[in-house]
């Protein structure tokens, strides 16, 4: 069984027509108004950023059918549950602009992936879209769809906002109050200085250095010690920068702790007790180096297993990993950590 | 065994297909010469079903930067996940390290039928 931590459900536009009140409806039914989009690269693979078996056989995008999903993933793999993490399109905590667009935005999209897909089928469960820009409206947000009960986390993106910073605290206050974690997930990562690198290789290398960038952030701003409970959990930046991560931080505060004084804990125990980490995209590894980051993040319990479903880097969960693991690590890999991590689990 | 897989009409250069060997699932491909090549249909990397790829091209290998010499266009499959290139007229060689290949299979034409052995 599989507790699968990352898969990417995607809604047309004009889906989500009958969630928008007017005047938000005819932007897009009028003026066909979608998300700006920045990223200036092509094709990386076969179907753009999708794996190229799970376009939807009548022409419509990956992730966009639940039928298509139950049959390629869902039941193909025995998953006993997935959480939907949304195609970042949109993105309503991305936009740069027009805030109250992204606040109606991200209802529409909740009560949308509440009947199409919450409802739909008893293994899924949600994210909660918000627009963190304005931090009282996303706290409303979270008020109104908090206490679903399939709804176990609250969607960032890791883009050109820290989210550490204390204007965005009530939005984690909300969170730890409802039982809900922060899932970030980047989108335009602010790595190579907030610009896009000339090569898509370039960018999707680096993407962990956007998480470090975030959790950094996070952790000496203080979150975990206001939210003691609050839990984090890093989408899509796998897990292998995590040691060094760690002792950096670890090392940096042994020296500058009187400069964020309200960090009472050591880092690397922070990230321990309020933290999880999905593994996809999985490097190659054999077991003993797979087992010697493990080791090195001084728990087993912080990492889960994700298949990042469907997009073209997709991690098999019979494929992806060392051959030959132990058997109760591989239990709590794939499902007992993400059990123990969410709270509504 | 050997298995007939198809009509040679079936497939014009550029163009793949799906198939069974006995037991396996292969990936029959007709390369931009016109030859038929067969493999199995299993990505060395993740497994994932090679016949839901691309048979295409690929740049070559340069040595002036910014320089794209896209070329055996029809001869490369490509994975349908992570995009991982494989030359077909190559015994279905990693392009990235050769030492790597997916497993292939002899193929005849008699007939106008193409003939897939293992």
């Amino acid at each position: 069984m599989i507790i699968d931590t990352d898969v990417h459900e995607r809604v047309l536009y004009e889906e989500l027509l009958p969630y928008l009140e007017q005047p938000w409806r005819r932007y897009i039914e009028d003026c066909h108004w979608i998300q700006e989009k920045h990223m200036p690269y092509t094709q990386p693979a076969v179907a753009g950023v999708d794996r190229a078996d799970a376009r939807i056989p009548d022409g419509r995008p990956a992730g966009t059918d639940l039928a298509f999903m139950q049959e390629q993933l869902l039941n193909a793999n025995s998953h006993e549950k997935a959480i939907l993490t949304g195609a970042l399109d949109p993105s309503p905590s991305s936009m740069h602009g027009w805030y109250e667009m992204a606040t109606a935005l991200a209802s529409a999209y909740n009560n949308w992936q509440i009947d199409k897909w919450l409802d739909q089928d008893e293994r899924l469960y949600g994210s909660i879209h918000i627009a963190a820009q304005e931090p009282q409206n996303a706290v409303k947000e979270i008020e109104r769809v908090g206490s679903h009960p399939k709804m176990v986390q609250v969607l960032l993106p890791i883009d050109d906002k820290l989210w550490g910073d204390p204007y965005y605290h009530p939005i984690f206050e909300a969170a730890q109050k409802h039982n809900l974690a922060i899932g970030m997930h980047h989108n335009e990562p602010p790595l190579y200085y907030g610009k896009w690198p000339k090569y898509f290789i370039e960018w999707h290398t680096l993407i962990p250095t956007s998480h470090m960038n975030m959790i950094t952030n996070m952790v000496f701003n203080g979150v975990f010690d206001k939210f003691p409970n609050l839990k984090l959990i890093m989408i899509e930046g796998g897990f292998t920068y995590v040691p060094f991560l760690m002792g950096k931080m670890d090392q940096q505060y042994t020296d500058l702790r009187h400069e964020v004084p309200w960090v009472k804990r050591m880092p690397s125990d922070i990230v321990r007790e309020q933290m999880l980490f999905t593994t996809q995209p999985l490097e190659s590894m054999k077991k003993k180096d797979f087992m010697q980051i493990v080791d090195q993040m001084g728990s087993e319990e912080i990492i889960s297993f994700s298949t990042d479903y469907p997009h073209w880097d997709y991690d098999s969960p019979v494929e992806a990993l060392p051959p030959n693991l132990d058997g109760d690590f591989k239990k709590k890999l794939f499902t007992e950590n993400a059990r123990k991590f969410y709270p509504k689990f | 065994m050997e298995q007939v897989v198809c009509h040679t009409d079936e497939l014009q250069p550029g163009e793949m297909m799906e198939s069974t060997l006995g037991k396996h699932s292969i990936v029959v491909c007709r390369a931009s010469d016109g030859h038929y090549y067969a493999f199995l249909n299993r990505c060395i990397h993740q497994g994932a079903p090679l016949s839901k790829g691309k048979l295409c091209g690929a740049p070559a290998p340069t040595d002036n930067i910014g320089e794209y010499n896209f070329e055996k266009d029809g001869d490369i499959l490509r994975c349908p996940w992570h995009g991982r290139e494989f030359d077909v007229k190559n015994e279905g060689r990693m392009l990235v390290n050769e030492k790597y290949k997916v497993k292939n299979f002899h193929v005849t034409v008699e007939n106008n039928q193409v003939i897939v052995y293992n």
